[in-house]
């Protein structure tokens, strides 16, 4: 799941220097780490949304999940069992 | 939009050291309420004349003015032209100013607005896309938004209030809950965007200005208004590509002393899946851009972004591609 994620990113927001083990699971996805910008998170609910049928309904929900690779599979996973 | 880590967003980079506090102190915008509380609009008109003449006496409001001016009106260069100009531009951004005390001091009967375009724009609503709505410093938007009280959906304002701002806004002076929701894009987690994008997936009116960047240099663009290059930001495009919503361009336009209309001046469909494609997104800016340009044509003196927007130098710092997807031509 990890690996299609990160796949989804580096396709999806166009990040072509960046391979899947270049990005770190703990990293922030925004700002430092892989240094997404908030336009990129417009882009990131729709992607999440088309690949895995999972919508990020609102900011609190957004705020949990968009702090890294694991937070997001975390709350994907979770949201797939509901 | 401001990017973050620790979701305390950077203040917006403002290279000419501008910013959008309110000009005057708190006991000059009091004068002003008070004086609407005696005497009505007239005898705040009367105060505004002088003190107006007063601030356009220093050099840094004409220049503020300036910006605008030599590009609307690129003949009138000397400087009592220029004098004149600064003064009747100030003044009448002081009478929007005074008509929007006046609207929260005296109430909805303080102002007749008219929206001619309503059921077009209920219309484009009862498709349950959201609605993208795109104003601008012209005008005064806010008296405009007592056309909206019979809107049936939520109406989401995206609206950043600089510290130090001390004129307040029209529903704060009979501290009444405003109309309309509103996101603070430098006190949301990534500038509000997800706030904009779930408000829009509602179905709601999301409305934020079309000729203000806030933040990030990366999310603006430079295309042609009034004859030069200008920035203008990328955000709302983004927003409506991707949740599939269309634009509406409202500009509200004072008519007269006590009357205002609001004009649905363009609808502007950006195709959904283009939200990274910069350069694809070009012609949706221009033609709001140009919407923008129509209006100042037909109502110069309404028109209230003293921000140099036409100063791309903000542009530099990006990468050689997003430079030229960014620049005019």
């Amino acid at each position: 799941m990890k690996d299609k994620l990160k796949q989804i990113i580096i396709d999806g927001l166009n990040l072509e220097d960046l391979t899947p083990a270049d990005i770190n699971d703990d990293a922030p996805l925004f700002g430092e780490g892989l240094g997404l910008d908030s336009l990129d998170a417009v882009e990131l609910v729709i992607l999440v949304q088309k690949h895995f049928g999972v919508a990020i309904k609102d900011m609190n929900e957004g705020q949990k999940a968009f702090q890294s690779i694991n937070t997001l599979a975390a709350y994907i996973a979770e949201q797939q069992k509901a | 939009m401001p990017e973050s880590s620790d979701h305390t967003p950077p203040p917006p980079r403002r290279p000419s050291g501008w910013n959008s506090r309110s000009v005057g102190t708190r006991f000059q915008h009091g004068s002003f309420y008070l004086l609407i509380r005696l005497g009505g609009k007239p005898l705040a008109y009367v105060l505004l004349a002088f003190v107006v003449l007063w601030y356009v006496c220093y050099p840094s409001t004409r220049r503020k003015c300036s910006h605008y001016l030599r590009r609307r009106f690129p003949h009138r260069q000397g400087f009592w032209a220029r004098f004149v100009d600064s003064y009747r531009l100030v003044f009448s951004l002081g009478q929007l100013l005074i008509d929007r005390a006046a609207l929260g001091i005296v109430g909805p009967a303080a102002m007749r607005v008219t929206f001619p375009d309503g059921p077009r724009l209920l219309e484009i609503l009862a498709a349950g896309k959201g609605l993208v709505m795109i104003g601008s410093h012209v005008g005064c938007w806010q008296t405009a938004l007592a056309a909206f009280e019979h809107v049936p959906t939520g109406v989401n304002l995206v609206i950043h209030r600089a510290e130090g701002d001390v004129d307040l806004h029209y529903f704060e002076h009979q501290g009444q809950v405003p109309p309309f929701r509103i996101i603070d894009p430098l006190k949301e987690f990534l500038g509000g965007v997800l706030s904009m994008l779930e408000v829009l997936r509602r179905g709601e009116i999301l409305g934020l200005m079309g000729d203000r960047v806030f933040g990030g240099d990366r999310h603006q663009i430079a295309v042609e208004f009034l004859g030069e290059p200008a920035l203008f930001p990328l955000s709302p495009y983004v927003l409506a590509s991707s949740a599939g919503s269309p634009i509406v361009v409202l500009f509200s336009h004072r008519i007269g002393r006590d009357a205002y209309t609001l004009e649905l001046a363009k609808v502007i469909q950006v195709p959904e899946g283009i939200s990274r494609d910069t350069a694809a997104l070009r012609p949706y800016v221009r033609e709001f851009a140009q919407a923008l340009e129509d209006y100042v044509d037909r109502h110069p003196w309404q028109f209230m972004n003293f921000f140099d927007m036409w100063d791309t130098s903000p542009l530099n710092d990006l990468t050689p591609k997003e430079m030229v997807d960014r620049h005019e031509g």
